[in-house]
């Protein structure tokens, strides 16, 4: 009888603690929401490639994903906390991620996906949810015509890559032809059609092929580089493809010029020397304003590209519109602060450049920047 | 005609790696009838040793041994390592269904290759892990006729995939190995009547595929340069074509098989274009499976009632 009165206090007990520890959690967002004083807690998720074919990009995104939320935390006295996804940038594995984050009522933002496919398929999922996603690195340009209303980006466009690379093309490596090879996948067909109709236009003759992004020999396609060929234009997203093009090149001793796209920055994978890459992101090393971020990136991580500071800068803007609801006395849900994420105006981030959105989710005034890659395989950012 | 020759010899050089990994299917597919979907698996695994071995000896730009020594290594260990798993999956995957449903070895060769690819990726991380073949075989070390350039691992894969496939040829008509294989995937029951272990001719047939799947995961590496967890389900698909093209069953027919395919392949890609390299491709093979439902070299079954 006595163990049995023990044992039914320490359920009570139990109870009592569990339903403290209920309410203290209520209460911690509630009274956040109220005077400001108590935590301001919230759930943010993360989908990017974290394993497959494009890992390390993944893996850098979620680095600097991780960096923003621990700086922002700290200067806001926030509880935010990051929920991985990971994508392997397959818009079904997407699909999956994105349910999952919908079904999550904790989850009130979502940092990505990477790729532009990927946006595609999780775009209506969002949307019915009312949850803001904010990618770093999604550029095609159908993406912000309006038909993701929850659909956020801290990049510029491919409508705006296109025609920038097409003309620089033009203007400064002045191909008389050259071959241009989507790999089938939305981002790179998309960068493709707003590419073409410029080389046209300049009289250029187009060599226009397409490769699937799984094939990995492309001597058969090397062998239709003509000597006339001078430039060979690779909007792709596997670097390691396009390094082995450039070998393909190599073997077969072609001379011409490979111009990547912004899913080619990749240094220690893409290094075929005189080589031309595009990006959304800028080089933050050589940003002074960001050389702290940059310096413990490469402490805590090792070296990086292009790919994770844009995704700094998207859980940055997520983590203040959250902080902006909390300060507003408001309990951080997926409408506030998606509500938040509209009225954005960062004066100062770590892509050097401002970030408001149009009414479509698109970056206003973004702009790429443009590489080149020299014998030791660096990436050397050419002004202007 | 340079330009003919060139995309000649790169259709031979892939079309004979999908004929190693195809002889594989077809052997198999010879003593179990058994579609064994991780085969491609093995390809890749083959393809992560000669990784491995690349930089256990210092990697492409510090090799502390002699190239040719290298290769022999990474090829040797490839086979012996993947010889080894195909026994093992025979043995623990397969055996145990031997008398089921043949739906239930499909499913598991299934499960098999998925155990595979994440098995790699929980092990190397989903990283391109990437040889530098021209750092230590320079493409100065091939020839150029004319404008034709063939460099020496295209000359190696071709030579190597033809010795491989003649002898594996010679193995199976010469040897008693080869007969009690033979006999084996004719009639197993009788096979066994006659005093033949049929356990231990299944396991040898496994080894001998698998093997050749991993040398051919090796040359892939060294050819194409990346490797990831992910390279064998292609490899696989190709390679299973290329078995039913040539008559699934069929040693010849694997090897004709997949060389046509690899030389299919270029020469659309070279004279039509890359993006209906597949359409025609496939639909090519479509048009032969019509006119030759056994595959090219197969034979039709006689059941006699």
């Amino acid at each position: 009888m006595k163990g049995r009165t023990i044992i039914a206090a320490s359920v009570l007990g139990a109870l009592a603690v569990a339903g403290c520890g209920s309410s203290g959690g209520g209460g911690t967002n509630a009274g956040g929401a109220g005077g400001g004083t108590k935590a301001c807690v919230a759930s943010i998720g993360f989908e990017g490639p974290i394993t497959g074919p494009v890992a390390v990009l993944g893996q850098e995104q979620l680095h600097f994903a991780d960096l923003a939320l621990a700086a922002d935390n700290a200067a806001n006295k926030t509880k935010i906390s990051l929920d991985q996804g990971d994508t392997q940038l397959n818009p079904a594995q997407a699909t999956t991620v994105t349910q999952q984050f919908t079904s999550n009522s904790k989850i009130v933002a979502v940092v990505g996906p990477a790729g532009s496919q990927e946006v595609e398929a999780v775009g209506p999922l969002f949307a019915r949810a009312g949850i803001a996603f904010i990618s770093g690195s999604a550029t095609a340009a159908a993406l912000t015509t309006g038909k993701y209303p929850t659909f956020f980006r801290v990049v510029s466009k491919d409508s705006v890559q296109g025609p920038q690379d097409a003309n620089y093309i033009i203007n400064n490596l002045h191909p008389k032809s050259l071959m241009i090879v989507d790999d089938q996948e939305a981002y790179s067909t998309g960068l493709v059609a707003a590419m073409l109709p410029i080389f046209q236009k300049a009289g250029i003759k187009v060599d226009h092929e397409s490769v699937s992004q799984k094939v990995t020999d492309f001597s058969s396609l090397v062998a239709k580089v003509t000597p006339s060929t001078s430039v060979v234009v690779l909007p792709w997203q596997v670097a390691a493809n396009a390094q082995q093009f450039g070998r393909n090149l190599a073997q077969q001793h072609k001379k011409a010029v490979i111009f990547g796209t912004d899913g080619l920055f990749s240094p220690g994978t893409f290094t075929i020397a005189g080589s031309y890459v595009s990006s959304f992101g800028p080089d933050i090393t050589a940003i002074p304003a960001d050389a702290s971020i940059a310096a413990a990136a490469k402490a805590k991580y090792g070296s990086f590209g292009t790919f994770g500071p844009p995704v700094y800068a998207a859980t940055h803007v997520i983590d203040e519109a959250i902080a902006s609801v909390c300060k507003a006395g408001q309990t951080p849900s997926a409408s506030n602060v998606l509500a938040a994420i509209k009225k954005t105006s960062e004066p100062s981030t770590i892509l050097g450049q401002p970030i408001s959105f149009d009414s479509h989710g698109d970056l206003v005034n973004g702009k790429f920047f443009l590489f080149k890659i020299d014998s030791s395989g660096k990436y050397n950012l050419i002004p202007g | 005609m340079s330009f003919f020759f060139q995309e000649l010899v790169n259709g031979l050089t892939v079309g004979a790696l999908y004929s190693l990994v195809a002889l594989g299917f077809s052997m198999v597919y010879g003593v179990l009838k058994l579609l064994n979907f991780a085969h491609g698996d093995l390809y890749m695994v083959g393809a992560f040793t000669g990784y491995f071995v690349l930089q256990w000896f210092g990697g492409a730009q510090g090799l502390t041994i002699p190239v040719p020594l290298l290769l022999v290594i990474m090829f040797v260990l490839a086979a012996l390592l993947t010889g080894g798993m195909g026994v093992a999956i025979e043995r623990f995957a397969y055996r145990p269904l031997r008398n089921a449903p043949r739906i239930a070895p499909l499913i598991t060769a299934i499960g098999i290759s998925f155990f595979l690819e994440n098995a790699a990726l929980l092990l190397f991380g989903g990283q391109y892990r990437v040889y530098n073949t021209p750092d230590f075989i320079p493409f100065s070390a091939g020839i150029q006729i004319g404008s034709v350039n063939i460099d020496a691992v295209q000359i190696m894969v071709i030579v190597l995939g033809t010795v491989l496939m003649v002898g594996l040829r010679q193995l199976v008509v010469r040897t008693r190995l080869g007969k009690q294989m033979r006999a084996v995937a004719a009639d197993r029951e009788a096979a066994e009547m006659l005093g033949i272990n049929v356990n231990l001719t299944i396991a040898a047939t496994f080894f001998l595929g698998s093997a050749l799947a991993g040398v051919a995961g090796v040359m892939a590496g060294l050819l194409f340069n990346q490797v990831t967890n992910y390279i064998g389900f292609l490899a696989g698909l190709k390679a299973f074509t290329a078995a039913v093209v040539g008559g699934i069953g069929s040693i010849p027919g694997a090897m004709l098989g997949g060389l046509l395919i690899g030389v299919a392949e270029s020469f659309i890609t070279g004279y039509v274009s890359s993006t209906y390299t597949n359409l025609l491709v496939f639909g090519l093979l479509i048009a032969v499976m019509l006119a030759r439902p056994t595959g090219l070299l197969g034979r039709a079954q006689v059941q006699k009632v």
